[in-house]
Parts: C-alpha cells; structure tokens; sequence
C-alpha cells in the first residue's frame, strides 16, 4: 500500500479501521527522526521515536543607542528566528497496522545514522524479523519490566496530573492527584495477561515482589469460553450492563442476610460463581461478564493491597490493558481496594499508562543523551490526551482510541523544580478552580475561550504582516485549537484536570504549533516605549508624597497597571476602542477601598516595621503594568533596603513580559534611575527567568536557577501579580514566608463568583503562622 | 422405608437405597442432635451410649478356705459384663439426602426426652422448618464460626495424627503431624463455597482477618459453567485428568523460555485460561478444569501466605469440604504454598475431619459440658477414614465417600495426658516404624496381620464356649477386620 501518497483531509477526524490511515498527521517529524523504540503488546504496538522541529521564536535585541537617540526610534528590535526543539514523539496502534505504518516509517526516514530499533514487549520477538527487513534496522531487545518503571518513573516526574483516582459517579470520573516531588517508593500493579506487582524504591531500584496468574487474560480467556464473544472490549461492554448477584452467591444466599459478628455485608460475594454449581438454569452472558469481571478485579485489588501492606507502602498504581482507560475495571478495582484498605490506600491510575514500556524502551537507547537530566513537558497540540471508553460518550473519539493515540513531549529548556519556598509542596495545587470538576465554570470558560478565538487569530495574522500565508496558518490554529476545546467539552479530563490555565496553555502550544510564537510583540513593544517616557515623571511625582501616602500610591499604581492586559477580553475591548485610555483612567476604574479582598492595612503595618531581607517578584505584563506599576514599587523596596528577585516568563504568552524583553527594560530604566542603577550594578536587583511560558504560575514547575537564588538570597517576602498568576493559580498557595498576592478582577464572571464586581481589587497578605510572632513583636520604626 | 439392605452392597450411589441402619447408629439411644447443613453437604451428630460386653477379672475371696490353696483353682474369675460407654456419631451425606435421612431418624428415635437440636452452617436456616417438622425438635442456631474454630482447637488436642502434610511424589501421599502440645497460634484457612481465613490465638480469640470469593463454589460454578458437569467430585476427576497447559498461558509462552531476570521460570502460569481467549478451538472439559482448579488453588495459596506472613504465622491449617482429602486439591495447594513461600517459612497441614469440626463443637455446645475435660479417642471400626479420591484407586471407595461418610468417637474413661518425663513431647512419637512410608514393611505386616487371622478368630470364638452366636460374631469380626486390611493396603492411612 502506497501510504505516503495518501493524502487525506485534515478536517477528516474519523478514522475507524476501515479508513486509510493520515500517517502524515499522525507520524509527525519523521525526516529528523531518530532512536526508535517499540512496544509491541498483545494487541497494541508502541512507537517512540525522537525527532528535532524547527520553530519561530520572536527575538528582542536591544538597538545600538548610544550612537543616537531619536524620539521615534523603538526600544528594541523584534525578530522572528528559526530555534531547534527536542521533541519526543509516542504513537500508539493496534498490531493490524504495524506492516503498514513500519512502510511508512521507512519511506519518510531521511536520517541515515540511525542503526538500532528498542523493542520491547511480549510480541518483539515476533515481529522481530519484520521490523529488522523493513527498516533495516537492528532490532535491540529490552527487559520489559525494566522499561516499564523506567516509562513509570519519567512520566510521574515530568507530567504533573499524570495520575488520578476514578470515581464513578461524580460530576468528573477522573480526580487527577498532584504529583508528589518524590515519587518514591510506590507499588505498581501491572495487569496484562497475569499479574505482576512490583515495588519501586528509587530510579534504579524495584523489585517484583509478587503477581498473580488471574489477570486481564483470565478475564478475556474465560470470558470468551463463558460467552462465546471473543473481543476484550465487547467482553467489557457485556460486564457493564449485566447483573452479578444473579451468578454470585453473596452473604445472604447462605445467611439470609449480613453475618454480623464477622462484620460481613449481606451483598458481600461469599463466592463467586457460586450459584451455578447447583442452579439448573441458563445464566445471561452479561450476568456472566459481570460476575467474573467482580471476580477478578477483586482478587487483584486484594493482592494489591496484601502486598501494600507487606511492604508498607500507601501509593498504589495500576496500568496494563486490563484497566487502560476502561471505565469499568477501573472502578471495580478502585472498590475492591476501598473496601480491602478500607480508605488507608487509594487505586492510582496513570493517564499515559498505555506508553510506560515505550517510553522505557526509548529512554535505554537514549541514555547517552540524559534525558532524565532534563525537565520534559507534555505538549497539548500534538497529544491526543486521555480518551474514556464509557459506551455512550463520543463514539467518535472511542473509535479513534482503539486505532491511534498521539503523546509528544517537549524538552524543555530548563529544568523545573518546585519553589523551595512552598508550605507543603505535597499538597500544593496551582490552580483555583478545578473545571472538570465544576459543571458551570467549565462551560463558562470554555465558551469564553471560544468567544475569544477570532480576536487570538485577528491579532496573530496582524503579528506577521510581512508572511502572505499567516491568514491560512491562523486558520489552521484556529481550527485546531477549536477541536481541542470541543474535545475538552466532551472529555474535560483529556490531559489531566482542566483548569483556566491549562485552556490557556493549550492555546499557547497551538499558536507555536503553526509558527505564531509571540502574537503580541509589536503590542508589547509599542507599550514599553510608550510607558518608559513616562517613568521619571511617574517616580517624581511619588516622591513628592509624604511615606503613608506613597505607599498606597504605590499600590494603587502597581494595581492600576494591571489593568492594562490584552489577555483579558474585557480589557482588550476598552483599549481596542479608546487608545487613549491612560494609566489615570485605570487608577480611576479601580474600586474603592476596602477592596475585595482588603489586607492594605496589615501590609502597611508591616512596612513599618524592619525590611524584608529579598523579595522574590512574579511579574505579569508589559507596558505599564512593568514600568509604571511594578518598577516604582520594587524601587521603594530596594530604597527599604530590600534586594529584589524579578521573575518573568522565559518564553512569550500573552503580553506577558519575557525575561528577554525585561533585561532591555531594566537596562533602560537603569540608564534613567539611580537607585536601580545601583541596585543592578551591586546585584541587589537580579533578574531570573520562571522557565515558565504560561500566563499562569505553576510554583512546582519552576527554573532550577530560580529556586537556587531564592535559597541563596534567603527569600523572606513573595510577591504574586495578575489575575492569571495570583487568582486562577495561587489563590489559595501556602508559603512558608509572607505574602502578597494582588490583582484587579478583569472579567465579570469571575468577579460574580468571588463575590464582587468588574475591576474589583484582591490585595491579599499573608504571613505564615509560625513567622507571626516576630513580626507581630517588632519594634515599629518611624520613618523617614 | 427402612429396608435392610445387603450388608455386603458398598456401593451406594444416587439411585440406590440407603442403608440407614448402618448409618445411623446406636440411634435408639440417642440424645443431643446437631446439625450443620452447608452449602451442598449436611453433617449431623449426636450422642448416644453403647452396651458392650467388657470382660473383667475378680479375685476369688481366699480368705474364707484357709489353706485351701488347691492347685485346681484359678487365681481369678473372669466374668463378661455389660457396660455402657458414651459415643459420639458424626454422619456427613449430600443435601440432597436430608428428607430421607430425616424420615428415617424420626422413625428410629426412642428417647423422648430431646427437645432441641443445635444448629449451624449456611443452610440452618433454609431447613430450619423442614427439621422442625420432621422431628419436631426446636431448632436452635449457633454461630457457624465459633463452632468452626472451637471444633478445630477440638480436633487437634484430641486427634492424634489429625494434620497431615500433603507430598504428591512421596511414597506415602500424607505426612502426619503430631499434635503439638501447644496448638496456638494458628492459621486457619476455611474452604468452603468461599474462602475465610482466621486467626486463631488461643481457645477463645480468633479473629477473621480475610476471605476471598474465590473458592470451592468458584471451581464447582464456573466448573459447571465450562464442562456441563453439575457434580463436585466429578468435576475433580475431570481436573486430575487435564493438562493445564492447553488452557494456559505459560511464561514460555509470551517470552520463549523463562524470565530470568525476574526469576520467573517458563512453565510458570503467566495467565490462567490466557490461551483461550484468542484461538478459536474447543478445550477439552478435563483441561479446563485442571485449569480451573490450578487457577483456584494457586489463588487461595497465595492469599494463605500473604495473610500468614503479615500476621507472622507460621502454622497454617487447610479444611472445608474443597479440601476434603481431595489430593488433586491438596496438591496445588501444597504446590502454591511452596511457591509462594521460598524460605519455608510457612508449614501448612491438612485436617482430616476437617468437615466434622464445625459440628463437633457445636456439639459439645449441647452437652453442657467442657469437651476438654474428657478425652476423646477416635473409633476405628466405627469411622470410615480418610477416602483418597485419586480416581483409579479403590472406586467402590469413592463413590461412597461421595455420599456418606461416618465418623465415631468414643469418650474415654480417664483424661489423658503427657507423660511428663518426655524430653521434647512434641517430637515424641511413639511408633518405631511408619508403614505408611515404609513400604515394605508395610507389605510385611498387613500380610502378616491377614495370616494371623484366623488364629484370633479361633481364639475368640474359644474364649465365649458358653454363648452360641460366638461363631457367627467372629466371623462378622473376620470379615471387618479384613475389610479394614484391605483398605489400608490401598489407602495406607
């Protein structure tokens, strides 16, 4: 079959076995290509391969000013520059199509180092012959159990709501649990054919500490002697619509009711199949699957949690083809452990369980490249994301997950810790709201989203006007990202629990996904250069004011700057239509104190009393958010005697202001104000990258830089800006030094929600219960 | 109804009539019914005294002819008297016999004074009103476990050789254990339709510290699911002949040979009935079972071991009526263990009555008595043994086991005890020679045993010249005993 020339339409979504495959869409980067590796299952083959891609990034230079300085010259340059980004690319078929898409693999593979092919799994030895022929590459075989942890560890490390627990009939099936930073130890329970249960204690360390013959096999084996019906999924289906206690003997078959001094529930099973030794009838097949489904899922949740507790260990997950997604083995190992650990352990389960071997296998071959050394981030644009088998839920979709599943993953630049700062890094969320969760919220957001898009595409063809085919590349964005939200309608859980910020994000990885890197450059720019003329006027005219009244000058500034935000509709809208809209009118617009959240006060005491020894700054936008609001405030607290850390975004989202662009800032400012220029020059004032790119803060995903300079700087006093950072994500973070997290509620929504109004003020500090007292037993200095 | 039949008829299979005379025993005296009726077996006991003859010696009085020491006189007299003993009867049939077995009780039962008759097991209550009827005794329910438990703390003290290992290789299939002096604490794995495991610290404290589903109504369900065969034993002679591996799916299977990394061997099951779920081919009924019975055993192995290892055990009991002196089950069993336990950590013993205990201690409930005051001493002419299930063996046997089985226990006249000089009383045993792991010895001795048989029955015939049924007796007592030989050549238990 002569696949590569089959070309077939993008908007084309459903792919059932009978259609030609897209292999286009689905094998992406293939020219680049190289370490493969393959998990060959059952039924299910798993490819992984790495591959480099080409991106745009958007550059800022600063000009050469000294020669002169006009009026009308920009700040900065911005050029769009071509960066290679490591990609890793997981795709995942049923064996039917292994012949095929090995042709295609080999038609488009342009990479001639490539020698070796990884291969894993029960069915390598089999196809062993046929991949070497095809290929011609040297089938190199890897210990399966070994590459399943190896899979097991990198994915609990480098995707943050890779596990969660199913619960059946909550609003969301899927409660995504955050990822603890040490993931060790923990029991995995591997159910394929059999059983096998392994006990991992660090990267290098596990142990099979047990399994079990009655396994997913077992279930399908029986099932099809039982039922005459010879598919895994049909058995499934069968076993969620039967009756098991017509087949099952419970508790109150032989006692009539609950065994109450054993403490056993009258619906307890006391044996299964228990009513067909004796009973002269035909048992239903549904009846049948259920039964036997109870059976086995039982059996195993038992084990599991005998070993559990054997071995002390409370974290417990499951994978393998038996529960791979399916709604109901889920829950019915979820119950058997419920009711075996009663609560003590809960049943885990792994969003890309489906990928572990492969991506073991792939992290063997690619061992002299250290992948583990770097952070890795799921990319949303080309993952397919988690699909539920629930019978009724879009048969679309299902169909599609039973042929092909897409996970790619980006290298990140940096590698990403947690803040040392945190409370309890443990039990640390970053998002407020969890929309998979909140029937209304999500279809909130989601329409707001998709209210937004033509702005998002308008806005992106206006950032390229030089390249004649960015309107066909906005479209394809816009098409893209439109079917990713559909999907979130659907499968709100598709890549772990839903929030504002990973709606935002997933926007972000679709622009860059067609080459619109930074959407708003040219806004960002015009903002600064305009705001910067406006900085010593700004500085001057605090200067003039007595100390109280500074400071609330200050944060009524810093406040009135972030008003000023494209990302939010409502803002974007007034500045859209009235240009000339100013940072006056912001202050304006503002509400009255006390605000909605109000703890000025408390603030303002403790500025009485002695200096912060640094600040760490999570900054927000560009323009006059930075350097009218942000800038006067860090200049008062580095004339306290603060030092101050700013953190921006290492890549574009939104306006926000990147680390590049506010190194030129800085440097400018510097050239105009004293006390930063000292601050710089002594290193009291220091700029680091998040390593985020999101318009959001995730405070577990943060540049290893950062953490160190915090620690160094011994960090006593965060500070969290914007609605995106300080509201959708952080609201409710608890860290081990004071506080202040503030923004300006920009959209009526949420403002309803939290109880106030357009432009209302959350001003929030917080100072942690055991730094109370010495704060509080301060002697107040009187200042200058 | 109550036809004496053939004595010499053993076999006794569904369609034939019951010889209840020689069931239910020593019936006209009988007192203090229990019952205990499971899921697919009823076992009832009850108490009853036997007239026996027992000879005793007398001197003669001397001190009345003084110096009257003939020669002719005999130093003492001996004289045949009649003296009554209690015993226990313990009678296990099929539910499917309890109509009958009731009918026959009711019209045998002389003693007026019973009024209740304690009850226990799953299916008490489902007869409860049938029994009522038929005896007109109130039925009076105790709790199934407790009865379980105790009974088995009865078992052991008092039997001597109740537990047994099982070795399926070995010359003699049972390895019996000497009752320890200290029973506690122990692991008792109960299988029934399901599985209950208990702990058991002392006489009084148990705890059921976990189940399964999964057991024998497991193996007869889905048994009779996959094979269309309704009936229990045969579906365990359809077990011991499969092989397993057609079904399957062995580590060899998916990796080509063993695991090694994993220490995993080759024929190791990977996936119990793994390699019916793709091709599409028939499975004989003799391999699914053999499957089947391997998947069932192996699980409740492994649960044994985890259950005894967190509760540091390391005595583990087997009973329930899936064990019942089946070896094909006690085989897998005794293989999963062995598996599951590396370092030998875990002993594990099958118990022979194990079916009986339940009712045993419900009966002594009945009693009023501390059964533990008295000793109990198993009857051999009465009790029908141990039955090996091994299909070819001695099938007149086994089909008999199927149905009824008997088990009599007379109650001793003193408390027995330890001698206590015995170095190490639990390593005592006082048998020189095991026959049933020597087997030519035992070849020698049952031989010889047979050949002094008619000298006894001469001698015993002799020794009753007064009563004119001697004979006929004697030969009675010839034909039980060589019954008894017999049976012990093929099952040398």
């Amino acid at each position: 079959m002569a696949a590569e020339s089959e070309r077939v339409d993008r908007s084309s979504h459903s792919m059932d076995k009978s259609i030609t495959l897209p292999p286009n869409e689905i094998f992406r980067n293939l020219e680049n290509a190289k370490r493969f590796a393959i998990d060959i299952g059952g039924s299910l083959t798993k490819l992984a391969y790495y591959s480099t891609v080409q991106h745009k990034v958007a550059k800022v230079r600063s000009f050469d000013h000294t020669a002169k300085d006009t009026e009308d010259d920009p700040l900065y340059e911005i050029s769009m520059q071509e960066e290679i980004l490591a990609r890793l690319h997981f795709i995942k078929f049923e064996n039917a199509y292994i012949e095929t898409c090995l042709d295609f693999i080999k038609d488009h593979l342009v990479n001639t180092d490539t020698k070796v092919i990884k291969a894993t799994g029960g069915g390598a030895h089999k196809f062993k012959d046929l991949i070497e022929k095809k290929l011609k590459l040297r089938v190199d075989k890897e210990d399966e159990m070994t590459c399943l942890i190896k899979g097991c560890n990198f994915v609990l490390r480098n995707i943050p709501h890779e596990a969660f627990v199913y619960v059946k009939h909550a609003d969301s099936e899927f409660r995504f649990q955050n990822t603890h930073p040490d993931i060790f130890p923990y029991l995995l329970i591997n159910i394929g054919s059999g059983v096998s249960i392994i006990k991992v204690e660090s990267e290098d360390t596990f142990e099979r500490v047990g399994g079990s013959s009655i396994g997913g096999g077992t279930f399908w084996g029986l099932g099809a002697l039982l039922t005459k019906t010879k598919r895994f999924d049909e058995l499934l289906q069968l076993a969620s619509k039967g009756q098991h206690t017509s087949v099952d003997m419970l508790v109150k078959d032989i006692y009539g009711g609950s065994y109450g001094s054993l403490g056993l529930t009258g619906d307890l099973i006391a044996s299964s199949f228990g009513k067909s030794a004796t009973a002269d009838k035909e048992f239903s097949k549904e009846d049948m699957a259920k039964s036997l489904l109870h059976m086995i899922s039982n059996d195993i949740g038992q084990l599991a949690c005998l070993y559990a507790r054997l071995h002390n260990l409370t974290r417990v997950y499951f994978g393998g083809f038996f529960i791979r997604g399916h709604p109901v083995t889920m829950h019915t190992i979820t119950y058997s452990i419920n009711f075996f650990t009663k609560g003590e352990v809960q049943a885990l389960f792994l969003r890309h369980e489906g990928y572990l071997g492969t991506i073991g296998a792939f992290l063997k071959g690619a061992e002299e490249d250290n992948p583990n050394q770097y952070s890795w981030g799921e990319n949303y644009a080309g993952s397919s994301g988690l699909m539920s088998t629930s019978p009724d839920l879009n048969p679309m979709q299902r169909a599609r997950s039973g042929t092909f599943d897409m996970l790619e993953m980006d290298r990140l630049e940096r590698q990403l810790v947690n803040l040392p700062l945190l409370q309890d890094p443990s039990s640390y969320v970053p998002d407020t709201v969890d929309l998979s969760e909140d029937a209304l919220a999500r279809e909130y957001w989601l329409y707001c989203f998709e209210e937004a898009l033509d702005g998002v595409v308008k806005r992106a063809v206006a950032s390229q006007p030089d390249l004649p085919e960015a309107a066909e590349r906005a479209e394809k964005f816009r098409h893209k990202y439109l079917h990713k939200l559909q999907t979130l309608r659907h499968q709100p859980f598709a890549y772990g629990s839903l929030t504002v910020r990973s709606l935002l994000d997933t926007r972000e990885h679709c622009l860059n996904e067609f080459n619109f890197p930074d959407p708003y450059s040219k806004i960002k720019q015009r903002e600064n250069d305009m705001a910067l003329k406006y900085f010593q006027k700004a500085v001057k005219s605090l200067e003039e004011l007595s100390w109280e009244q500074r400071q609330f000058a200050l944060v009524r500034g810093l406040l009135a700057g972030n008003v000023f935000d494209w990302g939010a509709k409502a803002v974007s809208d007034v500045l859209e239509s009235d240009p000339e809209f100013g940072f006056e009118q912001a202050k304006r617009q503002l509400e009255e104190r006390p605000w909605l959240v109000d703890a000025y006060d408390q603030w303002l005491e403790r500025l009485k009393g002695p200096p912060h020894k640094c600040a760490l700054f999570f900054v927000d936008n560009s323009g006059i958010d930075i350097i009218l609001g942000v800038f006067p405030f860090v200049r008062e607290l580095l004339c306290r005697g603060t030092e101050v850390v700013l953190a921006s975004n290492s890549s574009p989202a939104l306006n926000d202001v990147t680390n590049n662009e506010l190194q030129i800032l800085t440097e400018r400012i510097a050239a105009m104000d004293s006390v930063i220029r000292s601050a710089v020059k002594e290193d009291r004032l220091t700029l680091v990258q998040s390593g985020s790119s999101s318009p959001c803060l995730d405070l577990s995903r943060l540049d290893k830089v950062l953490a160190g300079v915090v620690r160094e700087r011994h960090t006593d006093l965060v500070i969290i800006e914007g609605m995106g950072r300080a509201i959708h994500t952080n609201y409710y973070a608890m860290l081990s030094c004071e506080s202040l997290k503030m923004a300006v509620i920009k959209n009526s929504w949420l403002a309803d929600r939290l109880g106030g109004k357009l432009f209302s003020v959350v001003f929030k500090y917080e100072v942690p219960p055991d730094k109370k007292h010495t704060t509080l037993d301060h002697v107040p200095v009187t200042p200058s | 109804q109550a036809t004496s039949v053939d004595r010499s008829s053993h076999s006794m299979d569904k369609s034939i009539t019951l010889p209840p005379d020689e069931i239910f025993r020593n019936l006209e005296n009988a007192k203090r019914f229990a019952i205990d009726i499971g899921g697919s077996l009823t076992k009832l006991a009850y108490y009853s005294t036997v007239q026996h003859k027992v000879a005793k010696v007398r001197s003669f009085d001397h001190t009345a002819k003084v110096g009257g020491e003939t020669e002719g006189d005999p130093l003492y007299e001996i004289s045949m008297q009649e003296e009554v003993s209690a015993r226990l009867h313990f009678i296990k049939f099929e539910n499917a016999y309890i109509e009958t077995c009731l009918d026959f009780i009711k019209d045998h039962l002389v003693n007026t004074d019973t009024k209740v008759i304690k009850a226990t097991g799953g299916g008490a209550h489902k007869f409860k009103d049938l029994i009522e009827k038929k005896l007109k005794l109130r039925v009076d329910k105790e709790d199934e476990m407790t009865c379980l438990i105790k009974g088995c703390n009865f078992v052991l003290r008092n039997i001597t050789h109740e537990a047994f290992v099982y070795a399926k290789h070995a010359d003699s299939e049972f390895r019996f254990q000497n009752t320890h002096p200290d029973i506690f604490p122990y692991l008792l794995i109960n299988i029934g339709s399901g599985v209950s495991i208990f702990k058991v610290e002392s006489e009084d404290t148990f705890e059921r510290v976990g189940g399964s589903s999964i057991g024998g109504g497991t193996f007869w369900g889905l048994g009779a699911l996959l094979t269309k065969t309704k009936r229990f034993d045969e579906l365990l002679q359809l077990a011991s002949k499969g092989q397993h591996t057609n079904v399957d799916m062995l580590v060899k299977d998916i990796y080509g040979g063993s695991y090694g990394s994993l220490g995993l061997t080759g024929d190791l099951i990977a996936s119990s009935f793994g390699k019916s779920a793709t091709p599409d081919k028939e499975f004989s009924k003799e391999d699914m079972a053999k499957s089947l019975l391997h998947m069932i055993s192996n699980d409740i192995g492994q649960l044994a071991c985890l259950y005894a290892r967190l509760h540091n055990l390391t005595r583990v009991y087997f009973g329930g009526f899936f064990i019942r002196g089946h070896p094909v089950t006690m085989h897998t069993i005794t293989y999963s263990i062995n598996f599951f336990t590396k370092a030998n950590f875990v002993r594990i013993f099958f118990l022979m009555g194990s079916s009986f205990f339940c009712l045993i201690h419900c009966y002594f409930f009945l009693l009023y008595l501390d059964p533990n005051q008295y000793s109990w001493g198993e009857n051999y002419a009465g009790s029908s043994g141990l039955m090996s299930t091994s299909p070819d063996l001695n099938p007149m046997q086994r089909a008999r086991s199927g149905t009824f089985d008997m088990l009599e226990m007379d109650r001793l006249e003193r408390q027995l005890v330890n001698l206590p000089l015995l170095q190490d009383p639990s390593s005592y045993i006082p048998d020189t020679v095991d026959l049933s792991e020597d087997a030519l010895a035992r070849e020698y001795w049952l031989y010889c045993f047979e050949e002094a048989l008619d000298g006894v029955v001469k001698r015993a015939v002799a020794s009753q010249p007064d009563l004119p049924e001697a004979a006929e007796r004697a030969e009675k007592f010839r034909h039980k005993y060589q019954h008894k030989l017999q049976t012990l050549r093929h099952q040398p238990l």
